[in-house]
């Protein structure tokens, strides 16, 4: 177990440090000069001039070799420094670190619901005898992930804030303020939870352990709920990872549609006024989320199921 | 404290006498306005929408409405603006005298004003202030515009400034009244004009600034302790209000909803679209024309194909006014009939030269030698009439009426190219050059703001060729007889219009949504507000 | 990237003897029985619809004048924010222009973006997969390392970043989403390569002596194919959501082109007094969305099932 583990950080420490290094090759590469795009974009530019983009050139380090500029920037990022903002002139690790705390209550509040609603659904949708009912039930997670969340979004604000007026349809304020752009976030993610679950859901109860239990007298709710669910759930388990990884992403559009402050909102902006640095600590940072909820699911599986051999090649699998 | 009327809200008074007297500086009020509810009570957080971020909180730098809103608060001024006569009163200045020749101003200071620093006001921080100004350069061009030609700042006493100019310099006076040449402290004006726009400003103005994230909030405190207010103002001391905060919130019609779901408590930029959706709510809407150089094309008349004046005539006859005021901007507002908007001082009718007229157009272009293509695009030596404008998102009305000016456009033959900026790259853009035409106006009750704008003399952004245009700009700078000066303004902007160096499209008439419970809350003469009177009850 | 995690390409990697057999692309020469796909879509109507909806679609995305005549970029100003009527069925906008034209002449767009879109992933992704199954070895470890990374980073993310560097433009946001998708390709392709290379026939035709690029050109390459063209039509949707995401957030084309997500993006500014500017466009991208999936996924499972 302790040789798994070790290989697992090892692997985790790789794949973030490759995503870093796509990051730097899509960003600082691929523009044709990235000064000049940033000295047009950034507000400090000022007076956009040939000595002011070489000494823009020089801090930035594009003056050296790409291979120097690499490791210069590799090096910082390991310690946590991904530079400063071009247009804020700000950190990038304390613009980002600021703007975290608004984005994970609502990618948590999002992921909470999304596992209330999707997983409630894929039950009740297996549960049911009735055809007609089971039938529209398994219609909906379809629908869930075909519509836009932009406009999820902007439909809850029209009938929930300006019609209604129970929920603000702006801002950061409490409560009350997240839940619209945590239902918005929620409706995709749950509808690949219900998806997942459902599937497996119904697998699990054509197997014969369930036959064993109903044999043994088990009520159908309780076979259903302690010994399917169990084991169907464990699955859904595996694409957690993705899934926060997608709410977090997912936050760039529904921050913007309820003009909440947050990382998604900050990611935007900096798309917006090509503020590469800060782009570039989003990537690295979505990676950085990705690595370690898969990481923390992988070492927490073998826990759950006891079936689970973890083999020396290092992920563990489940399906 | 002054006894306030106890029946009537001293805003209704105004708004009163403003429908009234409005011969220079109209304003008016729609909706219904409810008055009774009793005295102005202090407390309370004022939350305002506005649709936009300078990303900069120093007024000496700002130049953008939604922004000015807030920082205006910080900073007290030496002067204020009546905005219904126009007249400069007392402020930071208790008196000021003019030498004959409008060179000289010399400020009689108020004693006891602090900054929220702790810092006294002397003559010393209103000279540290001078001197750093026009070294701001490009990032405070208005402020660095009001006072060019500045000689010297000398400190006669502790309270007694002097301001001396190489010239002759009517506008000046004016000039100390707007944000732009509001007050700082000493240590603020230390520092870098950068940091200056990241962190803020200490000021000596009725609130402080807390805490600012840039594209999201602006918050502001009381300042305790304050008792310098201007003499316009109706209560004296503190302020009303606990708290103010601006947010962000780019979008008119969620700020519209908001406002109507009571979510905030004012909102900037109201729209035509919004008035309908806000009509029938707990809201009054409140409208002032903007006095300065009305929204239009500013032409970079150094590009080879605007240089050619008979092209820029030509946009400006293509351009339907009254089509693009109608459909998009809130109910009231006037179509452009000069560079200047009716309610600046000096202003001139030029609406003849500004009708809407195609086939002129055609005409124009086609004796410039731009031939009707095939698919409806002019070209001349294989090259295609065609011109890119650039805007930025501070306004809900800039879009719809840039894509009417585009279809305007398109009828004679002329292709257009939106180009979306983000509010902080308009500068370096407008610096560098690099641009056909930029959408956007400047609020100014001054005609100055003429010289600043198309001068070559200053910043000339809009690379206006040197000229007679220069001498009248100057002249009617350094004259001292009203008369004279108006006949200058008036020469000067028949030239601008006649040369069509910019398209004047439509006047801004700023339109703020408020709800029924925040009173007094009033224009400016810059239609800007002032929040020292403002109560929520 | 893919809005559905259902689809389990591992899983038919795992039938080793299944005939390399690809649903979607029956080879030349067999006759699909007309009758039985009638009787197929007549159980199913909410395919039937679905087929519809995109005939509709791509028909709107070549000949919008079939749907509509009235001029996506020219209205009358004042006859703006009308509501939906016989007259504009989808209401005017802020300058009178008719949304559902606008919205017809925006499918084609939006549908070339999403084109474009599925095509990088496709040919890139399907490169790179078929590369890393047919040479092996490290070729393969090197490839599949590179693309576990690749889905390291949230699509959207990936996207935003390549936005940053290559700039606005439909076609640039089209190139973004579609490498944002180039992982998953790679990987389903690969698994079919794999799976193919090691059927029976393929061995034989090798232990002939064919050639490498024979045995690629003829065998694997037709009967890899199948999946990765499944992959393709549920990718298809997904595409069209981060295409209409990334015009939604202002990176797409500038004004006045009709581009659905900034249709949406633009009606928000009149939420508050016009409903229909939001709703309407965001319904017709639903709609098409619901429907390539449901397409996609009849091809996917049902189809193959059936027979």
């Amino acid at each position: 177990m302790r040789g798994y583990v070790i290989k697992r950080l090892a692997q985790a420490a790789g794949v973030l440090w490759a995503a870093y290094t796509v990051a730097f090759l899509v960003l600082d590469y691929l523009p044709g000069d990235p000064v000049t795009a940033m000295a047009g974009a950034g507000m400090e530019s000022g007076q956009v001039d040939p000595r002011q983009i070489a000494a823009l050139r020089h801090e930035y380090g594009f003056d050296q070799p790409v291979l120097t500029q690499y490791t210069q920037y590799l090096g910082r990022a390991v310690r946590g420094d991904f530079g400063d903002s071009v247009a804020t002139g700000r950190p990038v690790t304390s613009t980002l670190a600021d703007a975290l705390p608004q984005t994970l209550q609502l990618t948590a509040s999002a992921l909470l619901l999304a596992v209330v609603l999707g997983g409630g659904l894929a039950v009740a949708a297996t549960y049911t005898t009735r055809r007609w009912l089971r039938q529209f039930l398994l219609s909906l997670p379809p629908l869930g992930v075909s519509v836009p969340t932009f406009w999820v979004g902007l439909l809850l604000v029209e009938s929930f804030s300006f019609r209604l007026r129970w929920f603000p349809a702006f801002g950061n304020d409490g409560p009350r303020a997240l839940v619209l752009p945590a239902l918005t976030l929620a409706v995709p993610t749950g509808a690949q939870i219900a998806q997942v679950l459902a599937k497996s859901l119904f697998t699990a109860l054509d197997q014969a352990y369930v036959e064993t239990a109903r044999a043994k007298g088990a009520g159908r709710w309780r076979v259903h709920l302690r010994h399917a669910l169990r084991n169907a759930s464990l699955p859904a388990l595996t694409v957690v990872g993705l899934l926060v990884g997608q709410l977090i992403a997912g936050s760039v559009v529904v921050e913007t549609v309820f003009s909440r402050d947050g990382l998604g909102r900050v990611t935007a902006a900096a798309v917006t006024a090509q503020d590469i640095p800060v782009v570039q600590g989003v990537v690295a940072f979505g990676a950085l989320i990705f690595v370690t909820t898969n990481l923390v699911v992988d070492l927490v599986y073998p826990l759950l199921d006891p079936r689970i051999v973890v083999a020396a090649g290092g992920r563990a699998s489940a399906v | 404290m002054r006894a306030l009327p106890p029946a009537r809200s001293p805003r209704w008074t105004t708004l009163a006498a403003l429908v009234t007297t409005g011969a220079l500086l109209t304003a008016c009020g729609s909706g219904t306005d409810d008055t009774g509810s009793g005295k102005p009570r202090s407390g309370g957080t004022l939350t305002f929408a506005v649709g936009s971020d300078a990303g900069c909180v120093d007024p000496q730098q700002v130049g953008s409405n939604d922004t000015i809103y807030s920082v205006r608060q910080v900073v007290d001024s030496l002067t204020d603006q009546d905005p219904r006569t126009g007249k400069i009163v007392p402020w930071l200045a208790r008196s000021w005298d003019i030498s004959a020749d409008t060179t000289a101003f010399t400020f009689h200071l108020r004693s006891g004003v602090t900054f929220s620093d702790g810092s006294p006001l002397t003559a010393q921080v209103v000279k540290d202030n001078f001197d750093a100004v026009p070294k701001l350069g490009v990032l405070g061009t208005l402020a660095e515009g009001y006072l060019s030609g500045v000689r010297s700042t000398t400190v006669v006493d502790p309270l007694t400034v002097k301001v001396t100019f190489r010239q002759p310099n009517a506008q000046f006076l004016q000039a100390t009244s707007t944000h732009s040449l509001g007050i700082e402290s000493s240590a603020s004006v230390k520092r870098s004009p950068q940091q200056k726009c990241s962190d803020g400003v200490v000021g000596s103005g009725p609130f402080v600034l807390k805490q600012y994230v840039q594209n999201q909030s602006i918050t502001l405190a009381r300042r305790k302790g304050y008792a310098w207010g201007s003499s316009r103002w109706a209560k004296k001391g503190e302020a009303y209000l606990d708290r103010l905060v601006f947010k962000v919130v780019p979008e008119a019609g969620v700020r519209a909803g908001s406002l109507r779901s009571g979510q905030v408590d004012a909102i900037g930029s109201v729209g035509r679209a919004d008035e309908a959706a806000l009509k029938g709510g707990p809201v009054t809407l409140q409208r002032r024309a903007n006095p300065g150089i009305v929204f239009g094309l500013g032409f970079n008349n150094a590009r080879p194909v605007l240089k050619d004046a008979r092209v820029r005539r030509a946009i400006r006859s293509a351009v339907d006014r009254k089509q693009i005021a109608d459909t998009v901007f809130p109910t009231g507002t006037r179509p452009a009939t000069s560079v200047l908007a009716h309610t600046t001082p000096d202003y001139t009718d030029l609406g003849t030269d500004l009708a809407f007229d195609p086939a002129r157009a055609k005409s124009l272009l086609d004796t410039a030698g731009w031939k009707a293509g095939g698919d409806g695009v002019r070209t001349k030596d294989g090259k295609r009439l065609s011109l890119t404008i650039d805007w930025v998102p501070n306004a809900a009305t800039n879009q719809p009426a840039l894509e009417l000016i585009q279809q305007q456009l398109k009828a004679v033959g002329v292709q257009v190219t939106l180009k979306q900026l983000q509010l902080p790259q308009l500068t370096p853009i407008q610096q560098s050059g690099q641009y056909d035409a930029i959408w956007g106006n400047i609020t100014r009750a001054d005609p100055d703001i003429l010289r600043s704008s198309f001068s070559t003399k200053l910043a000339n952004f809009y690379r206006v060729p040197a000229g007679g245009l220069d001498t009248t700009l100057a002249a009617q700078a350094a004259t001292t007889d009203p008369a004279e000066r108006g006949r200058l303004v008036e020469r000067a902007q028949r030239s601008i219009v006649r040369d069509a160096y910019n398209v004047p499209v439509v006047e801004l008439q700023t339109q703020l949504g408020l709800s029924t419970k925040v009173h007094s809350l009033a224009f400016d003469a810059s239609s800007r507000i002032q929040l020292h009177d403002t109560w929520i009850g | 990237m893919s809005g559905s995690l259902v689809e389990d390409p591992a899983g038919t990697a795992l039938a080793p003897a299944r005939p390399a057999d690809p649903v979607p692309a029956p080879p030349p020469g067999r006759r699909v029985d007309l009758r039985r796909v009638l009787r197929f879509l007549v159980r199913r109507p909410g395919l039937l619809l679905s087929a519809g909806v995109l005939v509709l679609v791509v028909l709107a995305s070549f000949r919008p004048g079939l749907f509509t005549s009235q001029d996506p970029l020219q209205g009358v100003p004042a006859q703006n924010f009308r509501g939906p009527s016989g007259a504009h069925w989808f209401g005017t906008d802020e300058l009178g222009r008719d949304v559902f034209s606008r919205v017809v002449h925006g499918a084609q767009l939006s549908l070339k973006a999403t084109l474009i879109a599925v095509l990088v992933a496709f040919v890139v992704g399907g490169l790179l997969g078929v590369v890393a199954g047919f040479v092996g070895r490290w070729v393969d470890d090197v490839l599949m390392r590179c693309v576990d990374v690749l889905l390291s980073i949230p699509a959207l993310f990936l996207s935003l970043a390549l936005v940053t560097a290559l700039g606005y433009g439909t076609v640039k946001v089209a190139v973004a989403v579609g490498i944002a998708s180039v992982a998953s390709f790679a990987r389903v392709a690969r698994a079919e390569v794999l799976r193919v290379r090691q059927a029976l026939f393929v061995e034989a035709s090798r232990s002939c002596g064919a050639r490498w690029y024979a045995v690629l050109g003829r065998h694997v390459l037709p009967n890899a194919a199948g999946p990765v063209i499944v992959l393709a039509t549920l990718d298809f949707g997904s595409s069209i959501l981060a295409v209409s995401a990334l015009s939604f957030l202002g990176y797409g084309a500038p004004p006045p082109a009709p581009e659905w997500g900034t249709l949406i993006s633009e009606g928000r500014n009149y939420l508050a007094n016009a409903w229909w500017l939001t709703a309407l466009p965001g319904l017709a991208i639903a709609a098409t969305v619901l429907s390539t999936n449901r397409v996609a996924r009849a091809l996917d499972g049902e189809w193959s099932r059936q027979r």
